[in-house]
């Protein structure tokens, strides 16, 4: 026992010499004599703590070590630099004004814009003439506009509900009335459920992002709305495009992305369609049953937006399944907006109940957005029911339709490229011959375009042929709009967000036709459009 | 009637149709019952009161406009329509909402039905919302909960995530069938993976029933709860059948203004049957009403800016029109806390995005000291712009923004300023003009003021407010314009009626006379605006009769603005009053005493359903909405409330006294130590001095 100890007392020795010095030299940093301090009183105070406070150190400091967000700072682009010259720089630096004013022809549009006065409708009445005029602009398909059962039932629900939800779905902002008009869409398209957004325009936008990730896959038309360019950027899944309203090219990029995955063994992710009923641009319908048909053959979930579809045509207005009569259950997520197909506010998405709870937690303008008020809610459900009553008001709309057709499809200045039985109506101006060719080659052709490129360049000189070519239209087509208005006849030019879209797309007049009007009265009010167009086409000659 | 046809009446002056508010409003001036009922049932009580002994000089509140009167049970159920008053539960005082606990007296004529917007004539419960002139903002520190609480926390989260994970491991094997939808099935990716939901699905649904409970009627001082049953542990619900009326203290009301009756409602009915309940289209294509021109007109004059724009949803107005003043090469600083609407619009934007910490004026200064040095990433070429977004009042936290301090490092680093007044707007300021108002800063100094109509204007969508080329360039780029819907009449008259009744309106003629003028001037300089302008910030004044649609005719009441004015000053002392009781009482709360958000935390996860039980069992049903990760910190889950103008002192006891209860079950009581509290009975005694104490 005497033994060991002698032969461990320089080893002792040694450990109690190496311990001092650490101790001195850990004296000598500055600061060290607060932390020590600090150590001991809280050891004191609650010795869990000091354990707690070991842990939560280890975990920042390997916090900070993995931090992403300050990772610029200390980045090789970094520059580092003294207080005064960041104060020079600051002085130094100018931004771009907020705003840049409009141009003139911008301002003189937006000048242009009619006001109407009181409700508008058929017939409403213009603020610049104080006159009514015959309206073929607003959307009022089905004519729901001014139903005096409708307004009725509207006041009912504000002497019952109040004007505003104040709050949003998950937040007491679920109302009875949300779930009856949830409930009633689901029923008149003959899906399992239905979710209800507060403005159309916003629905797509929110229902993309919802499901699509990073990492899936989409394949949408090229020319497809404002809201699902957005939608699709938003979701930074990757997408390819197809040709305009061509199933044959969806075929052939629907074959490619599978090749590519067969080469890759990639692992499975989630794949969508996304295209319109009706589109938004220029009228045109795509072919439902074969859309049906692809999404089936290569496994691709569909995302309809029947804005302007539903409502719209269909023997009682339930949009394209109806029309080409598939089941509504057989389009995975099924979108409209009660706002253009039944005249009140806000749109849907109908689809299974999977999808559609899924949204309830994950869609953003769902989640985030108060829900709409109860009485615009009630006003869908009402224009649902007349819908679902009377089908002779989608007989009226389609003879108006054809109406308008029979005299618009005679006129030789204009092109259109709607489908005949689309009560939306866009009209091109007929090319010249000259201009012809340079107009058909502009089409880009390459089949991948980025989400994140959203800001149209115009690089070639053809483009900025086309371009100058476009606004030249516009100002005719612009000429045209203004006389009518001047003939009592509301038309308008399709506006777009110039130098935003995807793919600029041709300038046209957008009618919009309504039960509402008889059909002498959509014959007449067509005429005025069709000598407006003769006599300003006419005279570029 | 009015006519189905086009009303030719609009813009030119009319002869008044033969409308029903017309009818009360001319009831109005003569300050005569509407009913029979009422008048006797006012006569009885002035016979009460003359004969009982305690006669303080009750204070009636400003001349309201009267039709239906509730003053008495036997009169509530003759005038109160509503189908619920024959339900033997709902139409009893059980719950101790139906009726005001003061019966009204003769003086005190009440416009408005009491479970809609609370009875309260005291002027001692009244407090305005105005920043004391030439003080800093208190910097806002959170306070933390003691280490057990923390760790407490930290342990059932990681109950709940590990035996989350067993149930997927065992229930993956023994019940497939009930995994279908997250599995790959038929060559179909799941369209959400059972990792991606594991939150949702393990965590959420635990307390589900604290989520999206459908509610019926008004969302105003009390609501209706449709109530549900779920016999699958929150898998799905079943509707009893039955209704609860609770006391409302989670709806976005601020000003009391979720009403079905009273010179709003009335309005909107009018425009209604004038102008049917849509304008059919966008903006920009046909569907741009003389009602959207008034309004906006009216909005930009409430807010002081040069130009308004209307948008038809509160979420799409920063998510369609941020895109259109940023763009790439543009860097937007935002606040850590900002709206996911901001952050929608910013990422559609293309503009780089920076974050600040919350509300932390230091960390926004280095952060621009950095990023104006350093230029854009990679090629270091000067931003185009900077724009910093910040909201006025932050609905999760009940902050309010630091604006004198961010408006100073503005005229310093030249960015451009856009605030987020959602909240703020109306609910803030001796003028409910907001956050601007409330510090005294001429809104000029800021470049963009976006806000909505949701909350305390009780209606819903949203404005965006600036220069006018700014606006008539959103106009024209914003994404609503060409393609959303136009926001609908009964909405925008909603906004019409309540912004104007909130402004007062001004007769045509008789313009700035003398009557209006305590109000035209206030004269505040803690901080001196932008150099171009003014020293001093003028407030605007009234609005002029003649910028309201003729058809709309408000009651004496609204029209004077001292209804407007009353609950301005109701909902200052309500706020107040909640949050200082809160804290005497023990709790820990965030946020600004005078924000109407009153955030209480909770902390611990298993606490949030049991205080949302809890307050709704009780004797007189309390609803509130609690939040957890992901909307707040991991730990920092909390309940919010969010009073309104509708409540009444008493509403707030009722508050009070059931936190108390509750807070001493769940202890939740950690904010100040157990000798600084104040028992419940002594707040409640000393609301006045708690709802008007300066105090932050």
């Amino acid at each position: 026992m005497n033994t060991t100890s002698t032969t461990l007392a320089p080893l002792f020795t040694f450990l109690e010499y190496s311990l001092t010095t650490a101790q001195t030299t850990f004296d000598k940093l500055p600061g060290s004599a607060v932390v020590l301090r600090y150590v001991k009183s809280s050891h004191q105070n609650d010795p869990g703590r000091t354990l707690l406070e070991l842990i939560l150190f280890l975990f920042a400091i390997r916090t900070l070590l993995q931090s992403r967000t300050r990772a610029d700072r200390n980045g090789k682009h970094f520059i580092q630099f003294s207080d005064k010259e960041i104060d020079e720089l600051v002085d130094e630096w100018t931004p771009e004004p907020l705003e840049t004013p409009l141009t003139p022809d911008e301002a003189s549009d937006l000048a242009a814009v009619p006001v109407i006065v009181g409700p508008n409708g058929p017939k409403p009445k213009l603020a610049s003439t104080g006159k009514t005029a015959t309206n073929l602009a607003s959307f009022n398909f089905a004519g729901l506009a001014g139903n005096e059962h409708i307004k009725q039932r509207a006041i009912e629900t504000l002497r019952k509900y109040g004007l505003g939800s104040c709050g949003p779905p998950g937040f007491y902002g679920t109302l009875d009335v949300h779930m009856d008009l949830e409930h009633d869409i689901a029923d008149f398209l003959g899906t399992e459920a239905a979710i209800l957004y507060s403005q159309g325009f916003s629905t797509i936008s929110s229902v993309i992002p919802a499901f699509c990730k990073r990492g899936d896959i989409i394949v949408a038309d090229r020319a497809v709305n404002f809201a699902i360019q957005k939608g699709i950027q938003i979701s930074r899944s990757t997408v390819r495009w197809y040709n305009h309203n061509d199933l044959n090219s969806l075929e052939e990029v629907l074959n490619n992305i599978d090749k590519e995955r067969k080469k890759r063994r990639g692992p499975l992710t989630r794949r969508f369609i996304i295209t319109e009923g009706i589109f938004q641009k220029d009228g045109a319908m795509v072919d439902l049953p074969k859309l049906i048909e692809l999404k089936y053959k290569y496994k691709y979930r569909l995302i309809l937006d029947e804005s302007y579809s539903f409502g719209v045509v269909g023997r009682t207005g339930r949009g394209l399944t109806e029309l080409y009569n598939v089941p509504a259950s057989k389009v995975d997520m099924l979108l409209g907006s009660c706002a253009i197909g039944l005249a009140s506010c806000g749109g849907f998405c109908a689809g299974s109940q999977i999808v559609v709870d899924h949204q309830r937690i994950n869609g953003p303008s769902f989640v985030f957005s108060a829900s709409m008020p109860a009485l615009l809610a009630v006003g869908a459900s009402e224009g649902i029911n007349i819908m679902r009553n009377t089908p002779s008001i989608f007989e009226a709309l389609q003879e108006n339709v054809r109406a308008a057709r029979a005299i618009l499809d005679r006129i030789d200045c204009i092109t259109i490229p709607s489908h005949p039985a689309s009560p939306v109506i866009h009209i091109y101006v007929r090319p010249q011959p000259a201009a012809g060719g340079l107009l058909s080659a502009s089409v880009s052709t390459s089949s991948h375009v980025s989400a994140s490129v959203h800001h149209v360049t115009f690089p070639s000189a053809k483009e900025a042929m086309k371009q100058a070519e476009y606004e030249a239209e516009e100002r005719l087509l612009q000429e045209v709009v203004e006389d009518c208005l001047a003939q009592g006849v509301i038309v308008t030019r399709a506006k777009r967000l110039k130098g935003q879209e995807i793919s600029e797309a041709r300038p046209s007049i957008r009618l919009a036709l309504t039960a509402a009007l008889t059909k002498k009265e959509t014959e007449k009010a067509v005429g005025v459009l069709k000598s407006a167009l003769v006599k300003v086409l006419s005279k570029r000659r | 009637m009015p006519s189905k046809s086009p009303s030719p009446m609009a813009f030119t002056k009319p002869a008044q149709s033969p409308s029903i508010f017309k009818k009360r409003s001319a009831s109005a001036l003569s300050s005569l019952p509407a009913s029979a009922a009422s008048y006797l049932s006012a006569l009885s009580q002035a016979d009460a009161r003359a004969r009982s002994a305690n006669n303080n000089s009750p204070t009636s509140t400003p001349a309201l406009s009267l039709s239906s009167s509730i003053t008495s049970s036997s009169e509530d159920t003759i005038l109160h329509e509503d189908d619920y008053m024959n339900d033997p539960v709902l139409g009893s005082n059980k719950d101790g909402l139906l009726l005001p606990s003061r019966p009204p007296t003769s003086e005190q004529v009440f416009s408005t039905v009491h479970t809609e917007f609370g009875h309260c004539a005291s002027e001692e419960y009244r407090m305005t919302s105005q920043h004391p002139p030439g003080k800093p903002l208190a910097v806002h520190v959170p306070k933390d909960p003691p280490y057990y609480i923390l760790l407490s926390t930290y342990i059932s989260y990681l109950i709940l995530i590990v035996l989350g994970h067993v149930r997927d491991f065992v229930g993956k094997r023994l019940n497939p069938g009930s995994y279908k939808h997250l599995m790959p099935r038929d060559g179909y990716a799941p369209l959400n993976s059972d990792f991606d939901s594991f939150y949702t699905r393990r965590l959420k649904t635990r307390m589900d029933e604290c989520f999206s409970q459908p509610v019926t009627g008004v969302a105003g001082r009390t609501i209706l709860l449709l109530d549900r049953i779920s016999p699958d542990y929150n898998h799905s619900y079943v509707f009893t059948g039955s209704r609860t009326r609770a006391l409302n203290i989670s709806s976005y009301n601020y000003l009391g203004f979720a009403q079905a009756r009273g010179g709003c409602a009335d309005a909107v009915e009018e425009s209604i049957r004038r102008y049917g309940i849509s304008t059919l289209g966008s903006r920009l294509e046909a569907g741009n009403s003389d009602l959207h021109v008034v309004s906006e007109a009216l909005v930009a004059k409430f807010v002081g800016m040069e130009d308004a724009l209307i948008s038809s949803m509160g979420f799409a107005t920063n998510s369609t029109f941020i895109p259109a003043l940023v763009s790439k090469g543009c860097l937007v600083i935002s606040d850590e806390f900002n709206h996911a609407s901001i952050r929608f619009g910013v990422r559609i934007s293309g503009a780089n995005v920076r974050m600040f910490k919350h509300n932390d004026m230091k960390s926004l200064e280095s952060l621009l000291r950095e990023v104006i040095s350093q230029g854009q990433p990679k090629t270091h070429r000067p931003w185009k712009k900077i724009l910093v977004i910040v909201e006025g009042l932050y609905s999760m936290e009940g902050t309010l923004v630091n604006l004198p301090a961010i408006v100073e490092l503005k005229k310093k680093y030249k960015f451009y300023l856009f605030v987020d007044e959602a909240h703020s707007i109306g609910a803030l300021g001796p003028h409910g003009r907001g956050v601007a108002d409330y510090f005294g800063i001429n809104p000029r100094a800021i470049d963009i003021l976006m806000g909505t109509f949701t909350k305390s204007f009780g209606a819903a969508g949203g404005y965006i407010a600036g220069n006018k080329a700014l606006i008539d360039r959103l106009r024209v780029y914003g994404h609503s314009g060409p393609y959303a819907e136009a926001m609908t009449p009964p909405v925008l008259t909603q906004v019409i009626a309540s912004m104007a009744s909130i402004m007062g309106l001004k007769p045509s003629g008789a313009a700035g006379s003398g009557s209006t003028s305590e109000q035209l001037l206030v004269p505040r300089g803690s901080v001196p605006p932008a150099q171009a302008l003014d020293d001093e910030y003028h407030h605007p004044g009234p609005a002029p009769a003649s910028s309201l649609p003729a058809w709309i005719s408000l009651p004496a009441a609204l029209s004077s603005g001292a209804e407007g004015r009353t609950r301005l000053r109701r909902l200052a002392f309500n706020a107040r009053y909640l949050h200082h009781g809160l804290r005497k009482l023990g709790f820990i709360t965030y946020g600004h005493p005078t924000s109407p958000i009153v955030p209480l935390l909770i902390f611990n996860p298993g606490k949030m359903n049991m205080f949302h039980r809890l307050m709704k069992e009780r004797q007189t049903p309390i609803i509130v909405v609690v939040v957890a990760y992901p909307a707040t910190p991991l730990v920092t889950s909390r309940v919010r409330f969010c009073v309104s103008a509708a409540h009444t002192k008493e509403d707030v006891d009722t508050v009070l006294r059931a936190c108390d209860e509750i807070g001493d079950v769940l202890d939740l009581k950690h904010g100040i130590p157990k000798r600084e509290r104040w028992s419940i009975e002594e707040v409640v005694r000393r609301a006045v001095e708690l709802g008007t104490s300066e105090e932050e």
